[in-house]
């Protein structure tokens, strides 16, 4: 037997048209995404002199980066986001995602309400959440005659920039485990119900199971924009709020050291730094959904 | 005919990349764009360069708005590719660190086919200085030349039965009325926020002291008038007639004092003419003041207003650098700088047009006592700026949020901006 396997003339064409039709993606992926990323590595290395002029610094960036105490805040405040909007978020999209599911009146109406804030331009969502939360004129503190500073208060502000997260997350959510949902078999929940399985029983033993691919999915998906979380909060918090250090994220803080300061080599070592967290993060996921996701069906 | 669909599919895709590539002009005119970041000034930058456009056919100018906050990242953006607007506006802030990179054409010469005195003659200095980088030399057209001045809600006044701000107010008049409109209306007094331009600045200035010291190499905040102005200014908002700093986090100045719930604060004479439209309920109620001035001044007599000026540009490297110097020209022409002055948004630079922008507001029933704010320029002093102002400005303003706050007590947030500066401005000489 030959080592090699040789390819008629016919399939090595075939070969050839499957290259030529992904080059588009590929290419575009490499000139949009590879190459620019490759700069940007670079650019962690150097100190940006203006308009596009590098010195190359060596680790500096990184050096001074680990030394302050603002990046420190951000890394933390970029986890405790993933923290508050993560875990509750998927929960409420799960949710969500089985009423929608269920026979009820009106579904379509309900889905694509659910689906709305996805569609809405994301500034002007936040726009009008920053006007709810107004401290002084806001519709909660009035409803409620408190007077709460959701935005400017330093310990509420990230469970206020979180609660409109999770909202604008959640119809998304929800329509891809909507559909992990509409593959699960009717026949395994008519078999339960025969064995005389309970409701609960059959959520825990047969839809989990069943969805927890799409979940792995939606999981993996959530924690990656969360952790890159910018325009919410750069349009929830403005940098006249005295709450802006509470609520700064790595890419808040990025995007004010590249763009409003000019020091584009240390955000580009910001960058790098998130890239590396967001590896790790999913690299955990990846060797933990052994023990919870299911691929058998 | 299987064999053709792939052929048809490659000539299709060549054609349609062809057309896309082939957009451009094609009606044998120049086609230039003008970038500024205003939008109450389209109309009258339209109208200038309609004017000029008017006496050359051969020329279309398109004046194209961006956001103020997105215009800085656009345009260095712009000039990284060598892809610059052909004709923008250019803001103290930053012509420096534009002029150093060479990234602007050179306009001393400008005039100097009619007359080489041309902008000493019909500009002031801080207008020429405001256009001048760091080589003395001219980087930009003068646009317009503005200041600061006191804002007031008359009705509150009268409510509370204090004098209207005049000539001879101090900082003493200020917190007194304040305090009286307060405790008489309810209402705000004089709203006191973390801006430089628009607050503190002025009144170190009023006090002697200084953001930057003359040679602009350090900070000022190491001089004792410089720390009284921001412990007075900065202490104002521990009053009760004082919003403090996270009510401003969320409503502005400006957007308390036209709903009526303060009634002072400190506004730029830019943007009188859209409030005046924006609020026509307001129209009447309000009026405009000189500054107060500083009572115990280190030095000088405790007057100051922040006057900053815009200048027109074109990059040094541009397409159709001949032309774009001409139209430069036509707008720093008394005839371009009265029409801008005629829409109202800004004062002419041009020196003797200053009636031009005060005429605009005669389309309004009620009137603002206007003069003041051209009085105002016999004691105005340069927006502040160096080369490294675009590196510490933001880190300048997040440590004053810190003192704000309560993060820094005050004399270590002090001295924390007087080192961002020096460090910054250190960097940069080098």
């Amino acid at each position: 037997m030959k080592g090699k396997m040789k390819l008629s003339v016919a399939a090595r064409r075939e070969e050839n048209w499957g290259w030529i039709m992904v080059a588009p993606t590929i290419i575009g992926l490499v000139i949009l995404n590879i190459w620019p990323f490759l700069q940007t590595l670079y650019a962690s290395f150097c100190e940006h002199l203006g308009f596009g002029f590098y010195k190359f610094v060596g680790f500096q960036n990184y050096i001074n980066m680990f030394q302050d105490p603002e990046f420190w805040k951000a890394t933390w405040n970029t986890i405790y986001f993933c923290i508050l909007t993560v875990p509750v978020g998927i929960f409420l999209s799960l949710l969500v995602a089985i009423l929608l599911n269920a026979k009820v009146k009106g579904k379509g109406f309900f889905r694509s309400v659910f689906f709305l804030p996805m569609v809405c331009a994301p500034a002007a969502i936040t726009m009008v959440w920053r006007w709810i939360f107004n401290s002084e004129y806001g519709i909660l503190n009035q409803m409620f005659g408190a007077h709460i500073n959701w935005i400017t208060d330093s310990k509420v502000v990230m469970v206020t920039c979180a609660v409109v997260a999770i909202w604008s997350a959640i119809g998304y959510d929800a329509v891809l485990l909507l559909a992990g949902l509409q593959n699960i078999s009717k026949s395994y929940y008519e078999a339960a119900e025969i064995d005389g399985a309970g409701k609960i029983t059959q959520f825990f033993h047969i839809t989990l199971p069943m969805v927890s691919p799409t979940l792995f999915v939606v999981l993996i998906m959530r924690l990656m924009s969360s952790m890159k979380v910018y325009d919410l909060i750069y349009m929830m918090v403005e940098d006249t709020n005295p709450a802006l250090s509470s609520v700064q994220s790595l890419m808040y803080l990025f995007y004010r050291e590249s763009f409003v300061a000019g020091s584009r080599g240390y955000g580009s070592a910001i960058v790098i730094w998130t890239v590396l967290l967001i590896g790790i993060v999913t690299v955990i996921q990846f060797v933990g959904q052994k023990k919870w996701v299911n691929y058998e069906v | 005919m299987k064999k053709i669909r792939p052929m048809a599919a490659v000539i299709l895709a060549i054609t349609l990349f062809a057309s896309l590539s082939g957009c451009g002009a094609s009606d044998g005119k120049t086609h230039l764009t003008f970038q500024i970041w205003d939008v109450a000034q389209r109309d009258g930058m339209q109208a200038i360069c309609d004017a000029y456009t008017a006496q050359h056919p051969d020329v279309v100018i398109e004046v194209q708005v961006t956001s103020w906050s997105e215009y800085w990242t656009k345009l260095e953006a712009a000039a990284e590719s060598n892809t610059m607007p052909d004709l923008f506006w250019m803001h103290t802030n930053q012509i420096l660190y534009y002029s150093d990179f060479g990234k602007l054409a050179d306009l001393t010469d400008l005039y100097n086919g009619e007359d080489p005195n041309y902008y000493t003659e019909h500009f002031s200095e801080i207008s020429l200085d405001n256009a001048r980088g760091n080589n003395g030399r001219l980087y930009g057209v003068p646009k317009d030349k503005d200041n600061i001045c006191l804002v007031y809600n008359k009705e509150m006044f009268d409510a509370a039965g204090v004098a209207y701000p005049d000539e001879s107010w101090t900082w003493d008049d200020l917190t007194a009325a304040s305090a009286q409109i307060h405790s008489a209306t309810g209402k705000y007094g004089y709203m006191a926020y973390a801006d430089e331009q628009l607050g503190y600045w002025n009144f170190v200035y009023q006090a002697g002291g200084c953001i930057l010291t003359e040679d602009k190499t350090q900070g000022g905040f190491d001089q004792q008038a410089t720390k009284d102005a921001m412990k007075f200014y900065i202490d104002l908002q521990k009053n009760d007639w004082c919003p403090d700093q996270a009510y401003f986090a969320e409503t502005s100045p400006g957007t308390a004092f036209f709903s009526e719930v303060g009634a002072m604060f400190l506004e730029g004479n830019w943007n009188l003419m859209a409030e005046m439209k924006d609020y026509p309920n307001m129209q009447g109620k309000w009026d405009v003041a000189v500054l107060p001035k500083c009572p115990t001044p280190v030095s000088g007599d405790g007057r100051a207003t922040i006057s900053n000026g815009l200048c027109y540009s074109t990059s040094a490297t541009g397409k159709h650098l001949e032309l774009t110097k001409d139209i430069l020209k036509y707008f720093g022409s008394e005839e371009a700088q009265r029409i801008q002055g005629e829409y109202g948004a800004a004062i002419p630079a041009y020196n003797g047009l200053e009636e031009s922008w005060i005429s605009a507001f005669d389309q309004f029933e009620a009137k603002l006592n206007l003069d003041i704010v051209i009085d105002q320029f016999d004691y105005c002093v340069q927006n502040v700026n160096n080369t490294s102002r675009p590196k510490w400005k933001a880190p300048v303003n997040d440590e004053l949020i810190k003192i704000y706050s309560g993060q820094v007590d005050f004399d270590t947030g002090l001295a924390n901006i007087q080192s961002i500066i020096n460090n910054a401005s250190a960097a940069s000489s080098n």
